[in-house]
């Protein structure tokens, strides 16, 4: 059936929640309101006030609360209103969730998951794609998908995950992708990547909302004759490295793609998992196609300018190609 | 701007014990001295040395002032219903009496006939600016949404104009009617939500998220919770190492007080006897969430005698008494007596954002509410009552102001939007952007006997 990314994410945690009691749902507004974005609509009414839980405003308390939970055998899936403020509950995770199994032998299977990303005019609060801050923290598993199919079968793998897990949803791709998903159970491994495309002359390695970016240039760049190829990540933590470095073997050159700031963000990681993996198969320098470092800007013609557009692929590929 | 000065002790209300002992300061030297540095003082943030407690002191008399002149009942909580459907759907449900009568405006300890109606135009400004920016959105002129302070105008603007015009302030979102008492234009707070290039952050930021630390001291909000309320205490802070004693207020709603830096923001002020007033915006919703699903105390103020903080309660839609509050707390800054905390009863009379229809509360309650709407109300207090403005004087305020926002507006809409390329720079202050010196005067500082240490002290890791 052809779903959008967004009720995709929906029917995913409804169906975990229908079939293991120990699920439950907290957030601010996710009750009666169903979210910010409405991604749990309509769970209050299935599920009861008991397992959807409208909280205080208060991060930390949910991250907390749903760690303490998980400790207790409960899978709760807890949601940020906008990613942005995960900032506010970053100690909980970073020190308390990401260390627990490391040093005292306590899983925490648990997921965080809300919207992130740009492209809808959200402002330097409400357009981040924190992600990294996650990474570069051991113990967690970095969720980011781009189609209806991976985000449903992610987030239930996520849900079943023994670990905690941070999904991150595009927001820019909550109503605008559509999908087949099928109707039947499944889940998609957290950890692999996807190739989305073949190609035979570049490869973008990219995920989330990029995904679809890279496929707009491929279609841009067929008339020039550039055949990309394009890597969706679907996990940034931990990254599928050998599928990056098959697919460094198979095009020798690569652009790396993603919407957060450049410093310090995920293209460095991949880079050098390139030259640890794949080396002596490349033919021209890596590419990072990224965010500038600022925060996100306001107004749409500065954030169109900060974040990556089509053209960007379009010209860097052509470029590479040419190298 | 006119002030009318206090002579005798704040009158704002602090826990009985207190209350008692403070007033005992403030015939003494505690209420002359200019600004009082952390030294040791005593549980109700007052400086004093070594005096024996009294026994007064020991009992436990905490009380919070209320000075409203009605004490709604309404409360608010999720039941379960069979729709048409017949499917089973959780609703809210509002109890109480609905049909309490309308409290009259109480009559101001400080504010002159012409102040009450400098605010009650500041007020109309407010929502007029805020019709004026819903119809820009209509018109698709807006990016992203609007958030308004409908029913709320009171609040932001009787609170702001208590300030002086040293004092500092962080509004919220809802206060944009603070921000034209602070002297910016309607015209700053249009652009910013049109994103414009001469909006205050030129494009990089909307709503009412700008700031100014040269002319009008305020500090720039962001979307977290709670954030500001640490930020502004250190502004106290920062003013009090260079000798002065500044009012510092921001506001919090009910809903983002249960943020923990909220907790961490205020105790610090408490503990530093820094002149914090916090508005506390009980407005009783937080989104689509009831007052009654965030807290569990009766009252917020009533946390500010866990602080050791004075703490009081008034009707947000009543522009007087918000004003006499704001005062009393500002003016207690201003003597070094530490934060305030003043809890204000409204409704928020909208959705959450210009998105939101509000369809999750009890249709009631915006009934009852409408009938307490501030402005109406202290437009009836000013004409027909005290009679302080005639139905003509009245009549031409309001088309002044409505010509003011028109031309306000046609600034905003005829402003560019920014180019591109200005979206880079800035990040950091470098090649003489800014001149960092303290703004109130170099510290004084004192240089003790105390030498540089030469011997290593014994510490928790090597
Ligand atoms: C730390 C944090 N979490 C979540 C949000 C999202 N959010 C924005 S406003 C809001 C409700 C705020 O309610 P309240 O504090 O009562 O203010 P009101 O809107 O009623 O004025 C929420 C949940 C946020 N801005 N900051
Ligand atoms: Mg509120």
């Amino acid at each position: 059936m052809q779903l959008t990314y967004l009720e995709a994410i929906r029917q995913g945690i409804w169906e975990e929640m229908d079939r293991d009691p120990s699920v439950f749902c907290l957030g601010e507004d996710i009750g009666i309101y169903g979210g910010a974005f409405k991604v749990t609509d309509g769970f209050i009414d299935r599920f009861g006030p008991e397992r959807v839980i409208d909280t205080p405003i208060a991060e930390s308390a949910i991250v907390g609360a749903a760690f303490g939970a998980s400790l207790t055998g409960m899978r709760p899936v807890a949601e940020f209103q906008f990613m942005d403020f995960i900032g506010c509950a970053f100690n909980q995770i970073s020190n308390m969730v990401a260390k627990t199994h490391y040093l005292w032998g306590a899983p925490a299977p648990l997921v965080l998951r809300g919207p992130s990303g740009g492209y809808v005019h959200g402002g330097p609060f409400h357009s981040q794609n924190p992600e990294m801050w996650f990474v570069h923290n051991p113990g967690l598993k970095v969720i980011c998908p781009a189609t209806p199919y991976d985000a449903k079968g992610l987030i239930k793998a996520a849900i079943r995950d023994n670990n905690p897990c941070i999904f991150f949803e595009h927001k820019y791709l909550y109503r605008r992708i559509k999908g087949e998903v099928p109707a039947e159970d499944y889940v998609v491994p957290i950890g692999k990547a996807n190739l989305v495309r073949e190609g035979s002359d570049v490869s973008i390695i990219t995920y989330a909302a990029m995904v679809h970016t890279a496929l707009e240039a491929a279609e841009v760049l067929k008339n020039d004759g550039i055949d990309l190829e394009i890597l969706d990540l679907r996990t940034v933590s931990p990254l599928d490295r050998e599928a990056i470095a098959q697919t460094v073997k198979k095009t020798n050159k690569v652009i790396i793609l993603h919407e957060h700031s450049r410093t310090g963000g995920l293209a460095g990681e991949i880079a050098a998992i390139i030259n640890e993996e794949a080396f002596d198969d490349l033919d021209g320098p890596i590419v990072r196609i990224a965010g500038l470092d600022s925060a996100v800007p306001f107004s749409p013609p500065q954030e169109e300018h900060y974040l990556p557009k089509v053209e960007d692929v379009v010209r860097e590929a052509r470029k590479l190609k040419a190298y | 701007m006119e002030r009318l000065h206090l002579s005798q002790s704040p009158t704002l209300a602090i826990p009985l014990a207190i209350a008692l002992s403070a007033r005992f300061h403030m015939g003494n030297k505690q209420a002359k001295s200019k600004h009082n540095s952390n030294g040791s003082r005593r549980r109700d943030g007052s400086a004093r040395s070594n005096a024996q407690p009294s026994a007064t002191e020991s009992l436990r008399t905490y009380s919070i002032p209320d000075l409203r002149q009605e004490h709604p009942d309404l409360s608010v909580r999720q039941t379960i219903e069979k729709g048409k459907d017949g499917v089973e759907h959780v609703r809210y449900e509002v109890t109480g009496n609905l049909n309490a009568p309308v409290p009259p405006i109480s009559d101001s300890k400080y504010l002159t006939k012409q102040q009450c109606i400098e605010i009650y135009r500041y007020m109309l400004l407010n929502r007029k600016m805020e019709t004026a920016l819903e119809n820009l959105y209509k018109q698709g002129k807006v990016v992203g949404g609007v958030y308004f302070g409908l029913g709320q105008e009171a609040c932001s603007c009787a609170s702001a104009y208590a300030l002086d015009k040293d004092d500092w302030f962080a509004p919220m979102i809802r206060n944009q009617g603070s921000l034209l008492v602070r002297g910016f234009r309607a015209s700053d707070t249009m652009m910013q939500y049109m994103a414009k290039a001469d909006s205050p952050t030129r494009g990089r930021d909307g709503t009412s998220h700008f700031g100014d630390i040269e002319k009008r001291n305020m500090v720039s909000p962001i979307s977290m919770l709670g954030d500001l309320i640490p930020v502004l205490s250190g502004v106290a802070l920062g003013a009090r190492l260079q000798g002065r004693n500044v009012a510092v207020m921001t506001y919090i709603g009910d809903g983002g007080q249960s943020t923990g830096v909220t907790y961490e923001g205020i105790n610090f002020a408490a503990v530093q006897n820094l002149g914090l007033v916090l508005f506390v915006e009980s407005n009783l919703w937080a989104y689509s969430t009831p007052s009654e699903m965030q807290y569990r105390c009766k009252d917020l103020a009533e946390r500010a005698i866990g602080y050791g903080i004075p703490g009081v309660i008034i009707d947000g839609t009543d522009a007087c008494q918000v004003y006499d509050a704001a005062r009393d707390a500002v003016e207690r800054a201003h003597r070094g007596e530490g934060p305030t905390m003043i809890e204000a009863k409204m409704m928020r009379m909208k959705g959450h954002a210009i998105h939101d229809a509000a369809a999750y509360v009890p249709k009631p309650m915006f009934d009852f509410w409408k009938k307490r709407d501030p402005i109406a109300r202290f437009e009836n207090y000013l004409v027909k009552e005290k009679k302080w403005l005639t139905t003509k004087e009245n009549a031409e305020l309001i088309s002044e102001v409505e010509q003011v926002i028109e031309a306000e507006r046609e600034i905003a809409v005829n402003s560019p939007m920014p180019t591109p390329e200005s979206a880079e720079g800035g990040v950091f202050c470098e090649d003489g952007c800014h001149d960092i010196k303290p703004k109130y005067g170099m510290p004084k500082v004192k240089k003790r006997s105390g030498g540089f240490k030469e011997t290593e002290a014994a510490v928790h890791l090597k």
